[in-house]
């Protein structure tokens, strides 16, 4: 009888039950002790013994360089896997080809495999003892333990990451909007410019700022190649477990917070772009 | 411009599509292709676009081979079941696309191409829609701009595929009057693909059934309807009674009736006494009270009076067996006869189609 009563009340009230409560506060203390309570402790942690502390630690010479290879290796690795990511996208979802499937399962492998892994198998490829090794020395070209390598095991890490985005956007928009630009006369690039690009921009951008969240935080694949060299070889999540290691907790935590905000930065950078889209704003007056 | 499709065929797979179709679509007509799915009426639909391309068989456009011409070339104007609205434009910029993306030279002034697409929105009476997006309009107006859209170009021959097949009864039937309105006023050539023979009734000059790949009959609507060249056509055209039967030299036997046997039928059966099927549409089955004007010679009971607005069916109950019969007569008769469950009635033929009782 109760059951009853309260289903014909409710339209009127709006009162939430009991299980979507439930589930809500579950989100909510979830978030809060997985997610906000680290993020103040870094901010906290940084700002510890004072603003000045802070930056100091991240304007010393090392700092700069990992601040400054970091975002390098991210301005190469990020628009490359754009590419990429684009091209598989479009490939594996507008056409049919022998092999889709492969490329397909191939695409996910960097996240089944552990970045570690990812790191030592370009040791094996390119390192002094590997492969290629003694064609790299002999030709005075450094991979292992220099930037090249840093940039090839971030880009193997964070290349799904667009892929994975656009593929399922793709194939669930399908390919009627690019036959009907092209029956109206439309080149193929003028498709892809004004039809296929627009359709999937809001998911290529959340596939880039993934991929540039991950390729700026990459840790392990990394640290396999790049060999630690202070103020050459080290990226900032390197340069904070170094810090770490040394017991210079303002440091960590102070070039943490840094990269942290970076993060923070291209969320809040997305946020404003789904924002300003007005075809989005039409969906959801 | 006229279309010539010769011995197309296509496959995909394992799937035959395809099996030689060959179909003339002159200058100004209005060809409906009609088929059950997966018969290969849209696939031969995208073929004549160029979206598709056949195994084997030539397209001719206007008398000039185009199978190898790419999509641009055709000026094909290509409607969509879903309409395909370009979902981040709005409905101006959607009928604009295909004057914005003509070669430098050939585009027409941004004032210019504002007046079509304004005169275009008004002929499909959307003129206050310009600043919408298509997510916000309904069904009905998103495949009026996509028609408008497909105009915008002028293109020799306007293909759709199932254009109203994702609307609502009401919506679909406004929408296919105003389509054959619009073909009578603009007299561009058009092929549309329909798996519904009302539509394909109401809209098209011509109809060419499809089945399983292969053309079955192409002919004027009332010549298909009335006609049909096979128990498919018969069937697929509307409903239809199916009653066993066998040849008996000149004449056919249907239950108790003897019938005089279509005078084409001799050619298809060489046997004087062959088993036979009797296609007849429920209003060709002529019913009467039992024992007026003769009655007809073969009983029935009335067994369910369904009121189905301006027709009445009637299921009736043949005596001696033989499956259920439909009749359907006007409601002007019905209030006249007032037929009830139970009663009986005398049952005759008006007109019939006598197949192989193998036909599929």
């Amino acid at each position: 009888m109760d059951g009853a009563e309260f289903a014909l009340r409710t339209p009127t009230r709006r009162r939430l039950h009991k299980g979507p409560l439930l589930a809500i506060g579950i989100a909510v203390a979830y978030v809060a002790i997985v997610l906000v309570l680290p993020l103040v402790t870094v901010f906290g942690e940084a700002l510890d013994k004072g603003f000045g502390l802070a930056l100091a630690a991240i304007t010393e010479p090392d700092a700069l360089a990992a601040i400054r290879l970091t975002l390098t290796v991210a301005a190469i690795a990020v628009p490359l896997n754009l590419i990429f990511g684009l091209a598989a996208s479009w490939a594996v979802a507008k056409f049919e080809f022998r092999g889709k499937s492969v490329l397909v399962a191939l695409i996910d492998l960097p996240f089944a495999v552990s970045p570690v892994i990812s790191g030592l198998i370009y040791v094996l490829v390119f390192g002094a003892q590997g492969w290629l090794g003694p064609w790299l020395v002999a030709h005075d070209i450094h991979v292992i333990f220099a930037v090249p390598g840093i940039v090839l095991a971030t880009m193997f890490v964070t290349f799904p990451f667009v892929a994975r985005e656009l593929i399922p956007l793709m194939q669930a928009q399908g390919k009627d909007e690019e036959e009907t630009a092209i029956s109206l006369g439309a080149s193929g690039w003028q498709t892809f410019r004004r039809v296929t690009l627009p359709n999937i921009r809001l998911g290529l951008l959340y596939g880039v700022l993934l991929c540039n969240a991950r390729a700026m935080g990459e840790f392990g694949a990394v640290s396999v190649v790049s060999g630690h060299i202070r103020g050459l070889t080290n990226t900032m999540p390197l340069h904070i477990e170094m810090l770490y290691n040394d017991y210079d907790h303002v440091g960590a935590f102070a070039v943490a917070a840094l990269l942290t905000l970076l993060a923070l930065l291209t969320l809040v950078a997305k946020s404003i772009l789904e924002w300003r889209s007005p075809e989005l704003r039409a969906h959801h007056p | 411009m006229s279309i010539s499709v010769r011995g197309i065929t296509k496959r995909f797979g394992e799937f035959q599509a395809l099996r030689g179709i060959d179909l003339d679509v002159a200058t100004g007509e209005l060809v409906a292709l009609l088929g059950p799915s997966g018969c290969g009426k849209t696939t031969l639909l995208r073929i004549i676009a160029g979206l598709e391309s056949a195994d084997a068989g030539v397209v001719r456009f206007a008398g000039q081979d185009a199978t190898d011409w790419p999509v641009r070339k055709r000026k094909v104007g290509f409607v969509f079941q879903h309409y395909a609205l370009f979902r981040h434009m709005t409905v101006s910029d959607n009928v604009a696309f295909g004057l914005n993306v003509k070669p430098r030279r050939e585009r027409p002034s941004k004032a210019k191409i504002a007046a079509r697409v304004a005169e275009l929105l008004k002929l499909v009476q959307l003129d206050w829609a310009g600043d919408r997006y298509p997510a916000q309009l309904s069904g009905g107006q998103r495949q009026r701009v996509a028609l408008a859209r497909a105009l915008a170009v002028e293109p020799d021959v306007l293909l759709l595929d199932e254009p109203f097949g994702a609307l609502d009864t009401q919506v679909r039937q406004e929408l296919r009057r105003w389509l054959r309105r619009l073909h009578d006023e603009l007299h561009f050539t058009s092929v549309f693909v329909t798996h519904d023979q009302h539509e394909a009734l109401e809209v098209a000059d011509r109809i060419v059934v499809l089945n399983a790949g292969k053309l079955e009959q192409a002919g004027a609507p009332d010549q298909v309807y009335d006609a049909p060249s096979s128990a498919f056509v018969h069937r697929f055209l509307g409903s239809v009674n199916e009653i066993p039967g066998e040849l008996a030299g000149d004449q056919v036997r249907v239950g108790p009736l003897a019938l005089e046997r279509p005078a084409h039928l001799a050619a298809q059966f060489s046997a004087p006494d062959a088993p036979v099927k009797v296609l007849v549409r429920p209003h060709e089955i002529a019913v009467e009270r039992a024992g007026e004007r003769g009655g007809g010679a073969w009983q029935a009971e009335v067994k369910a009076v369904r009121m189905l607005g301006p027709i009445v069916r009637l299921e009736l109950l043949p005596d001696g067996g033989g499956p259920v019969l439909e009749a359907e007569i006007s409601r002007e008769r019905y209030e006249q006869e007032r037929f009830v469950a139970g009663e009986r009635v005398g049952l005759s033929l008006r007109r019939f189609e006598v197949y192989g009782a193998d036909a599929a």
